[in-house]
This record gives structure tokens, C-alpha cells and sequence, in this order.
């Protein structure tokens, strides 16, 4: 038999956690009833990221609580949309709760492939009322609501845009602050390339993602006016002007190889200093501060720059959703409860600093806002900043069903510009033509 | 009469698939709408928008130029290696076993190390050539050089596939012509070339065959390296049909995309089987 001593730390974090296991309805263990799940097995999916694999830490608990059994699984971001996308579409009873990927979120709430939660969430005695459903930002649950307005996810993390220097030092030395503006990058980028060896510029290859807060910031859309008006206009003056100035930026100050750079390749070189500025998620820009990065002491954030247009960051929402196939309907609220109520969100952030928090309770607390000051900056503000920024309604582009095949036809456009196969004027033109032969596919009458 | 039962099992599993991919080429399917399943208003619909559609026709050259090249490197290197081990030599017989590594390693492997081997701060191949004074840039995010280093991996892949079976036939050569033809005064090339080339040649047939058909199934590699990219120069008809079904869920025309790749697949097996035949005939 092994032991191990128990830290003060460890018997707080675990009576914080009983506290909000007790919040469960029902009869907790304690009163002496049966557990109230006993029997149950839930199916639970997310695609793998920092959040879900946290979670992972936390659901023996869950399951020694409730007496259910929770089988999780976590594949990745693209094999997690296509097998969720089958799955919902045949309203299978595979899963139980299931992550609501927000470009998805169109498609799937709109098809009712997952149930409203308002039910739920006004029944006293299947939701305590302190969970307060009210406490989650705006920002983060709009994509999730159906076309009578009801909530059909709880959102676990509002993925927000923002803009890092991994060597903030290099561009002070050019004497200049990170950039506001799209013609202030340009200057930054150009002063600090190459400086002490390290490419300017870096953002992931996801351009149907990272080029939109360049491609609205120069007054351009995707579509005419989403979700009513899906017309493309991906080779708009504005369209092609964005294009020609990301591009540009990427070919003269990126990294050797930049058009293959993931999310997690584009993090990795920020926090080893082999590339100083990107625009990125906020979830991946705060780990340059992390012990483990090579920049801790050198990195600084900021909002997205923004354009003649305006500011536009990027912010998606993912959230927790019942399948309408699931058999399990009123366990998988319960664990849903469970995972995003205050006292869990409260000790994912202690025990491994999550910060891409949805309530704003959390956000507000003072620890929260400390923890989140980065070399001086106030990270939290920025965050909330961003997300006032986005509830305007400038991101539903993303949530409209055929989107996932218009984003494909952006990125490939900016690929074929910056390999330097076609100029942005041809390039985004053959973009829009592709954009209109794939929404006339799926049926979309333009 | 007492086979029937059991034909009919082999065509139902077999055919019963295939028949279903068919008939969903011919509706417009698409999850969104599980009615569209049963939609056939416009059966040629799929087959006449793919037809008209560049990036098919692109995905297709992109696959014969694929094709093309890993079906010769690896007949060429597969043959050679053959060549050199075909000795009786413990050293060579080990040798022969290390050679077999890569087609034995799991295809999502080959492509991680082929990742990092292309990755230009992390590639020890990029800082090797920058030491030697030779820098290159990114082979798989440029449009030229993408296709050819697919290749290079798929080749290393499947080169072991062709010399396992080439050094098999060459075995089996019998020594009698070898020897006569070595009285005789032949050198090497010409002992090859019309004594020991003609006893392969079927063989050779049977790699090409496998290894065309093989190469029109390429997918982990292009997944993980390039993701069909740069901008559509790594897409083979494959991955293209994948995407359309899979990340945009038009499910009918991706079928239909499958049936054309299955009719020329078919078509060429024929071929090939024939060139095959004429070589065991010959």
C-alpha cells in the first residue's frame, strides 16, 4: 500500500470540490440516499485542447460522487468535428454531452441536433439557483442559442483573439510600443525582422481563423450580411487588399516554412523566442508567460490590431450540449452543472491556471485579475475588451452552416498568395468563385 | 448449387457496399438533410458538377504526377537495392531485415518523422545542409518542391515493399542460364538485362500493379505534411474527395468522386494484368 502525505493545498482544493459536488441535485452522499447515478454511464466528447484535458483530472470525482461512469474520450480538433457532425446528423445515442464546436454551432443547433437547456436550467430542482446562468458572458453564449433564443450549450471557454511579442524588449529597442494599428504593424514587423536572428511574424495556418480580423479590419466580409445574405465576397477591393497586406507580412517577415505552422507550432516557437509577434488565441498567447517558456520575462500582449475599418478580434465559444439521441438526458445536465459551475471553473484555474474562463464571476475575482497580469499588462481586461468587442455580432459569419467550406476556400487562397502560385487579386477571385460552387452545393439559394 | 449460399455472402459483403456508394453518388446527400438520401431528381447531377469542377481536375493531375513518381522511385530503388543483397552474406541478410523498418512502421509514424525532417528550426536534414553551407528552404510549403517531397517520404516507405519482392524473384532465377551466360562472357548489365530481367518481369508487373494501386490510396502522409496545400499543389483526388465529404458533409458528390476513383482504379488493374499476362506469356 502506498502513501503519500496530503498538503494543505490538496485538502482545500478537495473540500472546495465536495462543495460543489454537493451542489448536485438530489441527495448527496452525505444525507444518506443512494448515489443518484448509480447505474448510469455517460458518454462524454470534446475535442482535445487545454480545458478538456484539465477536466480529465477532475472527473474520478464526478463519478465517485454520482456513482456514474463517465467514458471521455478527446480526439483532436478536425476528427472530433467529422465524427460529432455523423453522429448528431443521425441522431445516434452514442454520446451524452458532447462539445458544440462554434463553427459547427449554426449547423447543429439550427438542425436541433442538440436540445434547448432552458428547461433545465429554470427547473429549481435540476439546477441550483447560485449556478446562475446569468454569470456567463454574452460574448460566449450567443452562438449557442436557437431561433426561439434558447440556450443549447453551456460555454466552456470563449476563444479570444489577441496579439503577443514574445521579445516585447526587441521592439522597444526599436523604440516603438506594440502595434494598434495595421499600418503600425507593418512598421513594427519591418523594425524588429530579423532582429537578434528571429523572424518577425507568425500566425497559424488556419487563415479561415487568423485572416479575418485583417479581412474585416480593411472593411471586407465573408459574407454579404450573415446569416441572411450568405453572398461570398471574398473578392471584394477590401477582400483583396487584406489579403495582399496579411500575405505580405507573412512572406517577408515569417519564419522559413510559416504556411505549415499549426496552432501548437506557432505556441511552441512563441515560447522558445524563434519568432517575436503573432495574433493569436489568448489560451496560447498567456503561456508565453509560463515558467516554462524561454520568454516569460519578455513577452507582452495586447488587443488585435485594428484597421480603417475598425477592430475586429476573433472570438468563438465552445460549449457543452446534450445530443437529442442521448438516453441519458437529465444525467448529462448533471455533469454538464458539474463541470462549468463556479467552484470547478474556481479550482481549474488554481490547479493549472486556466484562464479562458466564461464566467464572469471568475474573471472579476481579485486573484483572477493578478494572476492575469502579464509583465505589467492587465490580460483580463484585454479579455474582457475583446469579448465586448465581439458580442457586436461581427463573428456570426462563423456560425452560419455552410461556413466550414467557405473557411476552407479562404485558406487556400491565402496559401496560393503567399507561396506566390497566383497574386491576391486572382487568388481571392478564385476563391469566391469556389465559395459560390460549394454554397450552391449545399443548397444555399444566393 | 451448394456454393450459393456462401457467393451470396461473398457478393453481399463484397459488391453489397460498393452497390451502396453507387446509388448515394446518385442523390445530392448530405447529413443536413437526411431527406436528400432518398433524393433522386438529378441522378447525373454530382458526375456532371465534378466534371466542371477545376479542383477535381487538379486533384487528378496531382495524383498522376504522385503516381508517377513514387511507382518509379521505388521500382527503381526497390530493384537496385535487390540487386546489391541478392549474395549469400549473414551481413547482407541483416542488412536486408533493417531495410524492411520503415514499410512495417505505422504510416501516421512515417509521416511524424517526415514532419520533423521537413520542419526548417527543428529539421536536423535543413540544419545538416545549412552547416554544409547548402541552406534550403521549406520543401512542403513551397508548390514546387511539395509534391516531390511527398514523394521522397512515400518512397522511403514503400521501397523495402518492391525489394522484399524483386529479391524474392531474383532467388529464384535458376543458375543454370546464369552461369552459361557468364561462359559465354557476359558482364553484369548484360546478365541482368537479358537473363535474370526477363525471369522478374512478372513480378515487377505485380509491384507496379500494387504500388499504383497503393499510391492512389496515399492519405496520412499528405494529411500530416501538407494538408493537400500548399494551396491545392499536394491534393490528390483522394483527399479531395475526403474533404468534401468529410469537412464540408456533401456526402453524394463525394461519393461520386469515390466511384470515378474506383472505375479508374479498376481500369487500370486491367491493364496492368494484361501487361502482366504478356510477360508471363513472353
Amino acid at each position: 500500500m502506498s502513501t503519500r502525505r496530503i498538503h494543505r493545498r490538496q485538502v482545500l482544493a478537495s473540500a472546495a470540490g465536495g462543495a460543489g459536488l454537493l451542489m448536485l441535485p438530489g441527495k448527496a452522499p452525505a444525507q444518506g440516499g443512494a448515489k443518484k447515478l448509480a447505474g448510469v454511464t455517460l458518454n462524454v466528447s470534446c475535442w482535445s485542447s487545454s480545458y478538456p484535458k484539465f477536466l480529465a483530472d477532475y472527473i474520478p470525482e464526478f463519478e465517485q460522487a454520482t456513482g456514474a461512469k463517465v467514458n471521455y474520450e478527446t480526439p483532436s480538433f478536425p476528427i472530433y468535428n467529422q465524427r460529432m457532425d455523423i453522429e448528431l446528423s443521425t441522431k445516434s445515442d452514442a454520446h451524452d454531452v458532447v462539445n458544440v464546436t462554434f463553427i459547427f454551432s449554426g449547423r447543429w443547433v439550427g438542425a436541433g441536433w442538440v436540445i434547448p437547456l432552458t428547461d433545465y436550467i429554470n427547473d429549481p430542482k435540476k439546477t441550483p439557483a447560485d449556478w446562475d446562468v446569468n454569470d456567463f458572458l454574452p460574448g460566449s453564449t450567443s452562438a449557442f442559442k436557437d431561433r426561439q433564443g434558447r440556450l443549447c450549450a453551456i460555454p466552456w471557454i470563449a476563444d479570444v483573439h489577441m496579439a503577443g511579442a514574445s521579445r516585447y524588449d526587441l521592439i522597444q529597442q526599436a523604440g516603438m510600443k506594440l502595434p494598434d494599428t495595421f499600418d503600425e504593424l507593418a512598421a513594427v514587423l519591418k523594425a524588429v525582422n530579423k532582429k537578434d536572428d528571429i523572424p518577425a511574424f507568425v500566425v497559424e495556418n488556419h487563415y479561415g481563423w487568423t485572416f479575418i480580423p485583417f479581412l474585416q479590419g480593411f472593411g471586407g466580409n465573408v459574407f454579404r450580411n450573415p446569416p441572411t445574405d450568405l453572398m461570398p465576397m471574398l473578392d471584394s477591393p477590401e477582400a483583396v487588399a487584406a489579403a495582399d497586406f496579411f500575405c505580405a507580412m507573412l512572406r517577408d517577415y515569417g519564419p522559413d516554412g510559416v504556411l505549415s505552422y499549426t496552432y501548437d507550432q506557432v505556441l511552441e516557437t512563441l515560447k522558445q523566442g524563434r519568432a517575436n509577434y503573432s495574433s493569436s488565441n489568448e489560451t496560447f498567447l498567456v503561456q508565453m508567460a509560463n515558467p516554462d517558456s524561454k520568454v516569460a520575462k519578455t513577452c507582452a500582449l495586447s488587443l488585435t490590431p485594428g484597421g480603417p475599418a475598425g477592430r475586429f478580434p476573433n472570438v468563438a465559444a465552445h460549449g457543452w450540449g446534450i445530443p437529442v439521441g442521448s438516453r441519458n438526458k437529465d444525467a448529462a445536465w448533471d455533469f454538464i452543472t458539474w463541470a462549468m459551475s463556479k467552484e470547478l471553473t474556481q479550482r481549474m484555474f488554481n490547479d493549472h491556471g486556466y484562464s479562458s474562463v466564461t464566467r464572469r464571476s471568475m474573471i472579476q475575482r481579485p486573484e483572477f485579475r493578478e494572476k492575469m497580469r502579464i509583465n505589467g499588462t492587465d490580460v483580463a481586461q484585454l479579455y474582457l475588451d475583446t469579448l465586448d468587442l465581439g458580442a457586436k455580432g461581427y463573428t456570426v459569419y462563423r456560425t452560419v452552416a455552410p461556413y466550414p467550406p467557405v473557411d476552407h476556400e479562404i485558406d487556400v487562397a491565402i496559401q496560393r498568395i503567399i507561396s506566390r502560385q497566383q497574386s491576391a487579386k486572382e487568388a481571392m477571385a478564385q476563391a469566391q468563385q469556389n465559395a459560390l460552387t460549394q454554397l450552391k452545393r449545399a443548397g444555399v439559394k444566393l | 448449387m451448394g456454393l450459393l449460399p456462401a457467393l451470396l455472402v461473398l457478393a453481399l459483403v463484397t459488391l453489397g457496399p460498393a452497390l451502396y456508394l453507387i446509388i448515394t453518388s446518385l442523390t445530392p446527400l448530405t447529413p443536413v438533410n437526411p431527406d436528400t438520401a432518398f433524393d433522386f431528381s438529378d441522378p447525373l447531377g454530382n458526375y456532371q458538377s465534378i466534371l466542371t469542377t477545376d479542383e477535381f481536375w487538379r486533384s487528378v493531375w496531382v495524383q498522376i504526377e504522385l503516381s508517377a513518381v513514387t511507382v518509379v522511385t521505388q521500382l527503381a530503388a526497390g530493384l537496385g537495392l535487390a540487386l546489391l543483397l541478392d549474395r549469400p552474406s549473414r551481413f547482407l541478410e541483416a542488412l536486408r531485415t533493417g531495410f524492411l523498418v520503415p514499410m512495417v512502421l505505422p504510416p501516421i509514424v512515417v509521416a511524424i518523422i517526415w514532419k520533423i525532417l521537413y520542419t526548417p528550426d527543428i529539421s536536423p536534414l535543413h540544419h545538416l545542409l545549412a552547416w554544409l553551407g547548402l541552406p534550403i528552404h521549406s520543401l512542403i510549403t513551397n508548390p514546387s518542391t511539395a509534391i516531390w517531397a511527398i514523394a521522397a517520404a512515400d518512397t522511403w516507405e514503400w521501397f523495402p515493399f518492391t525489394m522484399l519482392m524483386l529479391l524474392a524473384a531474383l532467388q529464384m532465377v535458376p543458375k543454370e542460364p546464369q552461369e552459361a551466360a557468364r561462359i559465354d562472357g557476359a558482364n553484369a548489365v548484360q546478365l541482368f538485362w537479358h537473363v535474370r530481367l526477363p525471369y522478374i518481369r512478372p513480378t515487377l508487373v505485380v509491384c507496379v500493379l500494387f504500388r499504383l494501386i497503393d499510391s492512389i490510396k496515399a492519405f496520412p502522409l499528405i494529411y500530416v505534411l501538407t494538408d493537400g496545400g500548399p494551396g491545392g499543389a499536394t491534393q490528390v483526388t483522394n483527399y479531395y474527395a475526403f474533404e468534401q465529404t468529410f469537412s464540408f458533409s456533401y456526402w453524394g458528390y463525394g461519393s461520386a468522386v469515390a466511384t470515378l476513383m474506383v472505375a479508374g482504379v479498376f481500369v487500370l488493374s486491367i491493364m496492368v494484368n494484361r501487361l502482366g499476362g504478356e510477360a508471363i506469356d513472353e
